[in-house]
């Protein structure tokens, strides 16, 4: 007995003594590294807006957006610093974004993803594809940029992060409207859309019946379960309540709940698979 | 190699005749993974020495304090305060070089060389001792990658001095096109191999065991 409250007395004590070394070399080191990245992130701006007189930080779902003016109290652009989850940790980048609502620049400015595969994102081949993009291009992978094969998981998650944080700056700060779409006409019946997940494909039937989305339905998914009910069924809830894809999809799978959206989308744009659908619910 | 003078010993041995990297091959991780160029294989060896001769003197004067039970915890404990302390600096003073050597630099802890030395050597000598042990394994483990990283810079990007446009030294001029495997991870390990080959020939030539 006197032995173990040795023994956790000693390492007690070595915590401690490390404890109390730490915290007086952040404190030394703490205020170094917070007035470079200030530093940085304003020469960042500078670059990005060469005009820029002044801006105004603005924070939506914990990410900050500053709106850049220039002298005359034009509006020149945003610039978003997102935070995401990447393969390894989190990704935190930053995103310049001009009033016709155009990416015209990425900054990541800190990582942890795997050197030599996942780092890929901090590359001009990576993120010069994004440079012109604007609030109506789809940045979909495959349409209009591409995922990183063996890095698909960072370079995935950084086109989806992007496309998002466009999407907030255009319709809060830039009074850009997505196009909704449109669907009441459709004729009643079971459709069937698929989209690729990460893991695999991700099937769903929908109900369509007098001009509504009645019920949505997952046939099939390859998501990783603990993440997936954060999506399922909270997002074919928010779907058919507010009768519209265009609904929030910030949860704690944003990835699986926006391939819901897809999925539903490519349904129905499909045409129905008969009045009673595969099964026979 | 006389032995008359313990503490020249101590220092020699750890430079040459149980240098980590050519004759112990410990701690091969970072060899590998950031010595694509010489300021960054230096930065390493210089960061992993500091982490290692400051772990060596407090563990060696800790030693009669810390049951043996409890050693390998107090151990990493210390090891990991000191790259902790590493990681800070560099990333307050020397932001370039932390960015380079990235996940490597959190990854000193478990650097086998450090606990190997404070297991085999530390815990068991003289604080002074330990502390020659220390700048001289460092010392060995930093020119160890610098060998490696010169090599593999010249050869695989044909500069010196490198990465980025100010600092960096053309070599052979503009017209020269490296060989890029060497840059690339896969030629850290015909690099490190051939190195291993030259030093083996010449520790065999001049009788040094």
């Amino acid at each position: 007995m006197r032995d173990v409250l040795r023994l956790s007395i000693t390492l007690a004590l070595v915590a401690i003594a490390s404890a109390a070394l730490l915290t007086g070399v952040y404190n030394v080191t703490e205020p170094v590294i917070r007035e470079r990245e200030e530093r940085d992130y304003l020469e960042a701006l500078e670059r990005f807006f060469p005009e820029i007189d002044q801006f105004e930080t603005e924070k939506i779902n914990g990410d900050t957006y500053d709106l850049v003016y220039d002298q005359a109290g034009e509006k020149l652009g945003v610039m978003a610093t997102v935070k995401t989850q990447g393969y390894d940790g989190t990704i935190t980048y930053n995103l310049a974004i001009n009033t016709d609502a155009e990416i015209i620049g990425i900054l990541v400015v800190s990582h942890t993803e795997t050197p030599g595969i996942g780092d890929i994102i901090t590359t001009d081949n990576f993120q010069e594809q994004f440079i012109g993009k604007s609030f109506e291009d789809p940045i979909e992978p495959g349409e209009d940029v591409d995922i990183v094969s063996g890095a698909t998981l960072s370079t995935g998650a950084m086109i989806s992060s992007i496309r998002r944080a466009l999407n907030t700056v255009g319709e809060n700060f830039l009074d850009m409207e997505r196009q909704a779409f449109e669907f009441e006409d459709l004729d009643d019946g079971f459709y069937r859309g698929t989209v690729d997940g990460t893991y695999g494909p991700l099937t769903v039937e929908v109900e369509f019946r007098d001009g509504r989305i009645q019920t949505i339905e997952i046939i099939e998914h390859n998501e990783t379960e603990a993440y997936f009910v954060d999506a399922y069924p909270e997002i074919p809830q928010r779907i058919i309540e507010e009768q519209k894809l265009e609904v929030d999809v910030e949860t704690g799978a944003t990835l699986s709940a926006e391939r819901i959206v897809s999925a539903v989308k490519n349904a129905l744009e499909g045409a129905p698979e008969g009045e009673n659908g595969g099964g026979d619910n | 190699m006389s032995a008359n003078n313990p503490y020249l010993d101590d220092l020699s041995r750890g430079i040459i005749r149980e240098n980590p990297v050519f004759r112990l091959l410990l701690g091969m991780c970072p060899v590998l993974g950031v010595t694509g160029y010489l300021i960054n294989g230096l930065g390493m060896g210089l960061a992993a020495a500091a982490v290692l001769i400051a772990s060596n003197v407090v563990i060696a004067s800790l030693k009669n304090f810390i049951p043996p039970q409890v050693r390998i915890p107090c151990f990493i404990v210390v090891i990991a305060t000191f790259v902790t302390v590493i990681e800070m600096l560099l990333q307050a003073f020397q932001p370039a070089l932390y960015e380079a050597l990235g996940v490597f630099v959190p990854l000193i802890v478990v650097n086998c060389v450090i606990l190997g030395r404070a297991e085999a050597f530390a815990s068991k000598k003289p604080v002074l001792r330990s502390l020659v042990d220390g700048i001289g394994v460092g010392l060995g483990f930093t020119l160890a990658l610098g060998i490696l990283a010169l090599v593999r810079e010249v050869f695989g990007h044909g500069t010196i001095m490198g990465p980025g446009p100010d600092s960096a030294i053309l070599l052979f001029g503009e017209g020269f096109e490296p060989m890029a495997l060497f840059g690339q991870p896969a030629g850290a390990f015909i690099a490190l191999g051939l190195l291993l080959g030259i030093t083996n020939v010449i520790f065999k030539k001049f009788n040094i065991k």
